[in-house]
């Protein structure tokens, strides 16, 4: 009986130890290395790329759901014989 | 009609308006000209450009922050055949300076620079950060954008036509527009749109034997190198003009501009190295 209370302890302890060695090194107690610093940062060059992506996507489905009445009118263009009012030319 | 003549941007100005009276209006778009020069123009110390590419990182004015977001977008979807970022591969290619001055002094770096730098763009607070390393310039973009702004001023008071050093808007009215080619000039009838032209037969110069002109191609950092001497072609606003003509120019051959003006069906004229004009999307 008393072989048993013993075990039974020695079991408790065994799986009390292993819970808290896994939380302390999950809670990250020691200073950052420079290597982890450099992946933190990376990460967050990585989250402002998405934030520009969606927020020049979400300018791109702006202008697609604009209605067509707002946007610029379809040019028409064609070649005439007339004298041009002015000229084009590289800008 | 009344015509207005001026210089901005580097480049002659012209403001069309089917009106009789119209001297406020056309005075409202020439000074939106310098306005938006004086806040955008590389070449001007104290522009909000200029301290933006000093500082890296800044709280922009709503103008600087519309032209990152277009130029971003311009930049996705050209495939990077437009790039905000060319500042410093320009300035490596000697074009440091306002193009008159250039001429005379260029001074080529031996390597070209980086393109395709990341820049952020934060709409809510109106911030803009540049990658280390990078600096905007809007050459391709500016023109055609002060044109629409123009326009939109101009045509209050009647049919109206913005001509931006070769970048022109215009509303009201079909408008005549004379296109260079090897064969002649061509007239487009050019009726509720805008055109643009992108080339290297302007602003080049050279050093010692080699010939540099300001159309950047981002893939390289040197000037294009392409089968093309210049395009011009047809969109709905001159900013959208702009950013095309230019991406047709950076194509690697004609042939295959001219394809993509076909699945664009952006009507638009192309220029060869060797003397050809090709009609494409749908100009015939």
């Amino acid at each position: 009986m008393t072989r048993h209370i013993v075990r039974l302890y020695i079991a408790s302890a065994s799986v009390l130890g292993l819970f808290l060695a896994w939380a302390g090194i999950a809670a990250h107690p020691w200073p950052q290395t420079q290597s982890s610093a450099a992946g933190a940062q990376a990460q967050a060059q990585a989250l402002a790329q998405y934030q520009q992506r969606l927020q020049l996507d979400a300018a791109l489905v702006r202008k697609l759901t604009v209605p067509e009445s707002v946007q610029a009118p379809t040019p028409r263009v064609r070649i005439v014989t007339l004298p041009p009012l002015t000229t084009t030319r590289t800008s | 009609m009344v015509h207005r003549a001026f210089r901005a941007m580097g480049t002659d100005v012209e403001l069309f308006l089917d009106s009789t009276d119209a001297t406020t209006l056309l005075a409202e778009a020439e000074d939106e000209f310098h306005r938006v020069e004086s806040l955008l123009s590389r070449f001007r110390p104290a522009s909000e450009l200029s301290r933006l590419n000093r500082t890296r990182a800044m709280q922009v004015g709503p103008e600087l922050l519309e032209l990152a977001q277009l130029s971003l977008e311009a930049r996705d979807q050209s495939g990077g055949r437009f790039d905000p970022t060319v500042y410093d591969a320009l300035v490596a290619a000697g074009y440091d300076r306002s193009f008159e001055l250039v001429a005379a002094t260029a001074v080529v770096a031996a390597e070209p620079a980086r393109c395709s730098g990341h820049v952020t763009v934060d709409v809510a607070s109106s911030t803009i950060v540049l990658e280390s390393g990078f600096r905007l310039d809007f050459g391709g973009i500016a023109k055609g954008w002060t044109a629409d702004r123009a326009l939109a001023l101009l045509e209050r008071g009647g049919p109206a036509l913005v001509n931006a050093g070769g970048d022109i808007a215009s509303a009201g009215r079909a408008w005549p527009i004379g296109v260079e080619t090897p064969d002649g000039e061509i007239t487009l009838e050019l009726d509720g749109g805008a055109l643009a032209t992108s080339g290297r037969d302007r602003r080049r110069w050279r050093q010692g034997d080699a010939s540099q002109h300001h159309v950047i191609d981002p893939s390289t950092g040197k000037p294009a190198e392409g089968e093309l001497l210049r395009v011009t072609t047809v969109a709905r606003t001159a900013t959208e003009a702009e950013v095309l003509a230019k991406s047709l120019f950076l194509r690697a051959d004609a042939a295959a501009a001219a394809v993509e003006a076909d699945e664009r069906c952006a009507p638009t004229i192309l220029v060869t190295r060797d003397g050809r004009t090709l009609l494409a999307g749908g100009l015939a």
